[in-house]
């Protein structure tokens, strides 16, 4: 018997080595033992994934699971603090609006892609012009805003934007500033890498097994020190929220995230398994077609959201695991305003008398619109309990996600409110502009904000100091508050389990884990 | 080899297959285009603008008539092009080639392990029709083919994976890179599919011998001082073998349609979970050729029962 297969029984627990030993007497001794009985666990971080990635090339992949993939092989311009969002240095060691309209970056000496070229301001250009630019990019949109992208010289870009957006830094923390190597894609920024990504992330790609594994081996040139953590990572793509956690609770893998919130009272009771939860920008919330019948009326909006109890909504839907949402972001992001969550409360006497005022004492039935999946039922059994208490009376009517917001946002704009939830953006303004400009797609009465709100949303996207943008938007946020235009229910809590061996692994606001610092041991 | 008159029921056997193909997947394919959604919203991201969602219809050929869509599918799939997988770009194909050995690997253990146990346990119960024995396997047979088997592959997870740790909880092995360690992976969820299996073959079994033991021929052969043995084994056996065979042909269809949900239990990269990702996604290529699969292999299995059919009774061919 080798030393490393004694190491293994040895470690094993009482009951099982006997039965290990039992059983491998007469297979080890014909040198048949399974090799995968034996597998080497040590410096390998195994993950569970929730989906099969949609592409590895930050540019044209569609899915807002693919970020868990990507992160390990491409490191981002700039990074984000995990608890706030707030921006910090990544590729770019900093970076300054020298004028409204022009962002300069300065990178990091000495950084290569894992194909050995280096990553300079050439290489940034290339990557932005293909963000902006290129047929297959699905991202042009992030980064509509910038004009022109110049490398001043071997460390410095100039941005030349069409507009003032100091929105900019924390877009490029998303897909838009994931740095390929254009040496990869043979300078061609029509090519793609979809299948074999090169970038200057800790790990350096090493296969993907479709529905099945992504993996990676250790980048030893990774400009970070010490980073990452573990030699090898692999993804196992685990769909089902069950089996996930069964992987992680028989050791299969080390971490499991994004999993349901009612599954953690189960990994609370399973002692070898640490929780690793917090708040992420996913809110639940009903959108509201402002420009139908009796919710035009902006006290029956405000009403509708009086009613709603959002502790005792945390409570039963999510099994007490999140926080109220009384505004469009976590208490714990950096644009937060207390302000704008003071205007929501819970108050059904004063629903009652709002109701009365705008003439609808008598009751009123509302078009529901909504999801068929158990979770989304259990929400709107909830809602519909609560306003039963002032009145207002009506069904869900559900269908698949892509069908049921099709025809609440799109051309046929059915249904006065629609239970679904807003996923967050890197960037807060983007969120404010997404959900309450007249034009825009979530605004499904296109109804014209109030007085302000627009100017508002600019004046954050011109300034580039973290007060006053946190103060211009908490200036929007309460304008959409006081006019009722969505109203929000409550955040979503990231629920990971994680293996009793592994450390320095935490959530964040985003809600998609990177483990570039995890360790074992 | 086969003589004139298999031959002869071969060639029928695979004309009249063709259209049992053609309905199959045409069916799937509308059935798939009935369902709401839409792939070209998947593909075009998150922020994604209408002219982009309406460019990539364009370039994946899905603002065509569905008639033209299905009849371009079939024309590449005849020239043995399954087309590539919408989302991830793979040819269906080499996804079809790495996951369904797997399936199959599953299946056909649990199909020995249907027989291996099944047999025994139907010889058991025929042979002392109406004792202690024949009681306690018909009740356990017909628990097997009461309880569900992804309930079944549930309680063998909790108890024998995460209480004992006897077994992976999930995942799956190739048998080409490690056969011991496939087996290993394989068995919760082979023992899960072939419950039932065990079951139906034990049942089927007994019934068919009893009758067959309980006929004139088989008191001629006890009265002429043959041991009871000789009369199970050798001719009791081979008196009930057809019947055997089309219960292990119909087990080998329904286990392979009950792999998607124990796919889905156990984490096995196997038809089932391509199947069941693929639909929740609209990527009908690989839906198309996932159930092309699937009906080739039902029909080339029902194609050997019916020639073994003629080996063990060449009455049959001659009809």
């Amino acid at each position: 018997m080798s030393r490393r297969t004694e190491e293994i029984i040895n470690s094993l627990p009482p009951l099982r080595r006997r039965q290990v030993l039992a059983g491998m007497a007469g297979v080890a001794a014909a040198g048949l033992l399974p090799k995968a009985a034996l597998a080497q666990a040590g410096d390998t971080l195994k993950i569970r994934g929730n989906a099969n990635p949609s592409s590895l090339d930050p540019a044209t992949g569609g899915a807002g699971s693919d970020h868990v993939y990507l992160y390990n092989f491409f490191d981002t311009l700039v990074d984000w603090e995990p608890e706030t969002l707030a921006p910090r240095p990544g590729l770019a060691a900093s970076w300054e609006f020298t004028d409204p309209k022009t962002l300069v970056f300065k990178l990091q000496d000495g950084v290569t892609f894992q194909d050995g070229t280096p990553f300079n301001a050439e290489a940034v250009k290339f990557n932005l012009d293909r963000n902006r630019t290129a047929a297959l990019s699905n991202i042009k949109r992030d980064v509509a805003n910038i004009a022109n992208v110049e490398a001043t010289d071997d460390l410095t870009v100039t941005l030349t934007l069409s507009a003032p957006d100091t929105a900019l830094p924390l877009i490029l923390s998303d897909r838009a500033g994931m740095m390929v190597s254009p040496a990869a894609l043979g300078n061609d920024p029509e090519a793609n890498m979809e299948r074999n990504p090169v970038g200057t992330g800790p790990w350096a790609f090493e296969s993907w097994t479709d529905g099945e594994k992504v993996s990676g081996t250790r980048f030893a040139d990774h400009w970070r020190k010490g980073v990452p953590g573990v030699d090898n990572i692999e993804i196992l793509v685990i769909p089902e929220a069950a089996t996930g956690l069964r992987s992680v609770q028989s050791g299969q893998v080390n971490i499991a995230y994004q999993l349901d919130e009612r599954q953690q009272q189960l990994v609370d009771k399973m002692p070898n398994l640490t929780l690793v939860a917090g708040p992420t920008l996913y809110i639940y919330q009903l959108y509201v077609n402002s420009a139908r019948g009796a919710l035009k009326d902006a006290r029956v909006r405000r009403a509708l959201s009086m009613a709603i109890d959002r502790e005792a909504f945390v409570k039963v839907t999510q099994a007490g695991v999140g926080e109220p949402a009384y505004m469009n972001l976590p208490k714990a992001h950096w644009a937060w305003s207390e302000d704008a969550a003071k205007l929501t409360t819970f108050d059904p006497d004063g629903a009652r008398a709002l109701m009365e005022e705008a003439g609808y004492g008598d009751g009123l039935e509302l078009d529901l619109r909504g999801y068929p999946d158990q979770g989304s039922v259990q929400r709107q059994e909830f809602l519909l309990a609560q306003w039963k208490k002032i009145g207002v009376t009506g069904r869900f009517q559900n269908a698949p996600v892509a069908e049921a917001s099709g025809r609440f946002f799109g051309e046929e704009k059915v249904g006065d409110l629609l239970l679904s939830a807003w996923t967050g953006r890197p960037d807060p303004s983007l969120t404010y502009a997404l959900l309450y400009s007249e034009s825009s797609y979530y605004n499904p009465g296109r109804v014209a904000p109030p007085e302000g709100y627009d100017a508002a949303v600019q004046k954050s996207r011109e300034s580039d100091n973290q007060s006053e943008r946190a103060a211009a938007l908490a200036t929007a946020q309460e304008l959409a508050m006081g006019a009722q235009l969505s109203i929000p229910l409550s955040v979503r809590y990231e629920v990971d389990a994680a293996t009793a061996n592994v450390r320095d692994y935490q959530a964040n606001l985003l809600g998609k884990p990177k483990f570039r610092d995890v360790k074992l041991g | 080899m086969l003589n004139p008159l298999q031959r002869r029921m071969l060639r029928r056997r695979i004309v009249q297959a063709v259209p049992v193909i053609i309905m199959a997947t045409f069916s799937v394919f509308m059935l798939l285009k009935l369902l709401p959604g839409d792939v070209a919203i998947t593909l075009a991201g998150e922020n994604a603008t209408s002219e982009r969602i309406e460019e990539i219809r364009q370039i994946h050929g899905l603002d065509r008539p569905l008639l033209v869509q299905y009849g371009q599918w079939a024309w590449n799939a005849v020239q043995g092009d399954l087309s590539n997988s919408l989302l991830s770009g793979e040819a269906v194909t080499t996804t079809l080639a790495r996951v369904f050995p797997n399936t199959m690997f599953i299946v056909c253990y649990a199909i020995v392990l249907s027989i291996v146990i099944g047999v025994p346990l139907g010889l058991l119960a025929a042979s002392q029709a109406g004792g202690l024995a024949d009681r306690l396997v018909m009740l356990g047979s017909s628990v097997g083919v009461a309880l569900p088997n992804f309930w079944i592959a549930m309680i063998l997870v909790v108890v024998l994976a995460l209480n004992r740790q006897l077994f992976p909880a999930t995942g799956f092995v190739s048998p080409w890179e490690d056969p011991l360690g496939a087996v290993w992976y394989a068995t919760l969820p082979a023992v899960a599919l072939a419950a039932s299996g065990v079951a139906e073959v034990a049942r089927q079994l007994r019934s068919s011998l009893v009758e067959v033991l309980n006929s004139q021929h088989f008191r001629t052969l006890h009265a002429k001082g043959l041991p009871f043995r000789t009369v199970l084994w050798k001719h009791g056996l081979r008196n009930v073998s057809v019947n055997l065979l089309t219960v292990i042909s119909l087990l080998v269809n329904r286990t392979l349609a009950a792999t998607v949900v124990v796919e889905v239990v156990f984490a096995i990269p196997g038809m089932g979970n391509t199947i069941v990702n693929a639909t929740l996604q609209r990527d009908f290529p690989v839906v198309q050729g996932a159930v092309l699969a699937m009906v080739l292999t039902v029909i080339t299995v029902n194609l050997i029962a019916d020639m073994l059919y003629s080996v063990l009774d060449p009455r049959i061919s001659q009809r």
